[in-house]
């Protein structure tokens, strides 16, 4: 039994009027009266509070304008003890008070949760994104981007057709018809959209002294295709921004730009993982085509140490160039090979080289 | 009854919110809001304004926000599915090649929506607000406010957005002059002209002084909100005064933003109380209105729809 004063607001005028407040633990629940107010009880079943700072006040879920007030702190313990004996303290209250300890636990686990989701769910749900989306998607895509960065008056069409007719003595394993371009360009530069067009400027073939090279250009492009890296570039990052404002923005906007600032590195570390697998595949494919693999590397050894170019988009995504190199050179070293001579690769060359 | 009608001449609000416990109710919200996959946003929100709303006091009694996750669940999917139909909309219209019909229909929509969402947010919100188990209640008339708003918009696209000034104070004048705290009634009285006057020349010292006449822009702006505000009942009246200072406002922007940036975000429970705890100590209230003798007038009003659609577009109610 414990008994207080309290303040009782009836819900129909603001005016404060003292109550005598007596919790009966036992059986019925709160009982209160005033001089105005005849005897009323309120069962423990039918109520609701709020407990903020030092003070608490008791609803009925029936009729929630109306109110107790209570500030006694032995009340309010007294209260709240009877409320768990009854079984009505809810997990939510429970979960609320388990101090800053648990709330830093929680955030912990939260952000654990997420970047495991982050690291893990996004790259995995991407990939299989990819394989849903149908290669139409890719080619339109792909002529999309062509159209606004490519003019056709730049195509060198002679160069052009000596670059088709040099991946045609190629055995490329792709899958889609692929087209070269050569644009006319000091740039020194090269790249694959996903519908299968490899655009080279003509500043990296000037660069380039031998066909292997060349080679291993069109090796590492043509991988990016077989590969729709491009798509699945789109979706991870895509996915992967999503998420991260879903989960974030929620909470606040500073978390919310970490958040993204985190995820655009994440998007730098996919295309370097990307390019690894291309100079990989690309370096494979050569030694499939029984050219010297050491294009590859002599390629990216010339484009570095040259000084005054600089660093083209399709080496400059990292990872840096000479750890590309070193990679290649490893799997060159493990692998066997033969190298055959071949007149025609070496005269479309020379062609392109005019 | 006990009434002891006394003549109050001392009002005081107040913010008694603690940053450690708005931080549990924060972090166990986002919690169950992550592992429920959004489920329980509204939920969520609930706590927080029950939590925002119990810490803001008024001659030392708290207000109370009586709604709950349930009823702005309800909102909550309402919102989803009028929102899924104007995307689902422009997605289609962008599949079918008729874009610009349905970009219109989209930006249309969204401007005709505006209207209906402020008012089902203050209708909604105010009823679940109350002060002393008074309720308040927002007494708008959506057909007026939709006409007015888009009379409104009008002039203020035909005149390159200077009306916006005026449409502001107007919409104010509106909305808060709709607001009942049992039969007390809230009124606004800025004015369209000088509210663009106070802006022009806080726009143009702002840039004159490079940006540090910024805090004493925010401190008059604040003011014309707060000054402009008074309670009315049968004939008597409370006036609001901002005791707010530009070193207020120094302190609200840059210590919350240093605040923020040093805790990596996970000082948001801390910046939010302590900001509240600077607004309402600032904000002084005069007049002869007895509080103790306030009315119930308001009606219960349970639909949460317009409370969760301005969540969607991040609409800030004023009041």
């Amino acid at each position: 039994m414990h008994k207080t004063t309290g303040i009782y607001f009836d819900g129909i005028s603001s005016t404060p009027q003292k109550i005598e407040l007596t919790l009966d633990e036992q059986a019925v629940g709160l009982i209160f009266e005033s001089s105005d107010i005849p005897v009323s009880t309120w069962r423990l079943a039918e109520i609701s509070f709020e407990h903020t700072g030092d003070s608490l006040e008791i609803r009925r879920e029936a009729n929630k304008a109306s109110f107790i007030q209570v500030s006694d702190a032995d009340f309010i313990a007294g209260f709240i003890a009877c409320l768990r004996n009854n079984g009505q303290i809810g997990w939510y209250y429970k979960l609320l008070h388990l101090g800053m300890k648990a709330y830093i636990g929680m955030a912990v686990l939260i952000l654990g949760l997420i970047v495991g989701g982050y690291l893990l769910v996004i790259p995995w749900v991407a990939e299989k994104a990819v394989m849903l989306i149908p290669g139409s998607y890719d080619t339109s895509l792909g002529n999309t981007f062509l159209n606004q960065y490519v003019s056709e008056n730049d195509i060198d069409t002679a160069k052009t057709d000596a670059l088709n007719a040099f991946a045609q003595q190629l055995q490329l394993n792709n899958t889609r018809p692929l087209h070269f371009m050569v644009v006319s360009s000091g740039t020194v530069n090269a790249f694959a959209l996903p519908n299968g067009d490899i655009i080279v400027y003509s500043g990296l073939i000037d660069l380039m002294k031998n066909y292997d090279e060349l080679a291993g250009l069109i090796g590492h492009e043509v991988s990016h295709v077989n590969n729709r890296h491009s798509m699945k570039m789109l979706c991870r990052n895509l996915s992967g921004y999503i998420f991260i404002s879903a989960v974030f923005s929620d909470v606040n906007g500073i978390m919310a730009v970490i958040g993204d600032n985190v995820h655009n590195l994440q998007s730098l570390s996919y295309s370097r993982q990307f390019e690894r697998e291309a100079d990989e595949q690309g370096t494979a494919l050569m030694i499939q085509n029984h050219i010297n693999p050491r294009g590859m590397t002599d390629l990216f050894s010339r484009l570095q140490t040259d000084e005054t170019i600089v660093v083209p988009a399709f080496i400059s995504s990292h990872p840096m160039t000479a750890d590309r190199i070193k990679t290649i050179r490893k799997m060159i070293g493990q692998s066997s090979y033969t190298i055959t001579n071949h007149p025609k690769l070496e005269e479309l060359f020379q062609e392109l080289k005019k | 009854m006990e009434n002891e009608i006394s003549e109050p001449k001392n009002f005081k609000l107040g913010f008694d919110g603690k940053g450690g416990t708005f931080f549990g109710i924060i972090i166990v919200n986002w919690l169950l809001t992550v592992i429920t996959l959004g489920f329980y946003y509204p939920w969520a929100k609930a706590k927080q304004l029950k939590f925002m709303y119990g810490a803001t006091t008024l001659n030392g009694d708290r207000f109370a926000f009586t709604g709950t996750g349930k009823e702005m669940f309800k909102g909550y999917i309402k919102a989803l599915v009028i929102f899924g139909v104007i995307y689902g909309v422009l997605i289609l219209s962008i599949y079918f090649d008729f874009l610009y019909a349905g970009l219109i229909f989209f930006y249309f929509t969204f401007l005709a929506i505006l209207p209906v969402i402020i008012h089902g947010s203050y209708r909604y919100r105010m009823s679940r607000t109350s002060w002393r188990g008074i309720r308040f209640g927002y007494r708008g008339d959506r057909t007026e406010l939709f006409i007015n708003y888009f009379k409104w918009f009008f002039f203020t696209i035909i005149t390159l957005g200077i009306y916006g000034s005026w449409m502001e104070m107007k919409l104010r004048k509106y909305l808060i002059g709709n607001i009942r705290l049992g039969d007390i009634e809230f009124r606004y009285d800025g004015k369209g002209l000088e509210y663009f006057l106070l802006g022009l020349k806080g726009l143009v010292l702002t840039i004159l002084t490079l940006g540090i006449y910024s805090f004493w822009f925010y401190k008059q702006l604040f003011a014309y909100y707060i000054d402009n505000m008074s309670l009315y009942k049968n004939g008597k009246k409370i006036n609001f005064k901002s005791t707010l200072t530009a070193g207020n406002i120094f302190s609200l922007v840059v210590v919350n933003y240093l605040l923020l940036i040093f805790t990596l975000g996970l000082g948001y429970a801390w910046v939010v109380t302590r900001s509240m705890n600077i607004i309402f100590s600032n904000i002084e209230m005069e007049g002869d209105i007895d509080l103790d003798t306030i009315n119930q007038t308001e009606a219960d009003y349970n639909d949460a729809t317009g409370e969760d659609m301005s969540d969607f577009l991040n609409i800030d109610l004023i009041f």
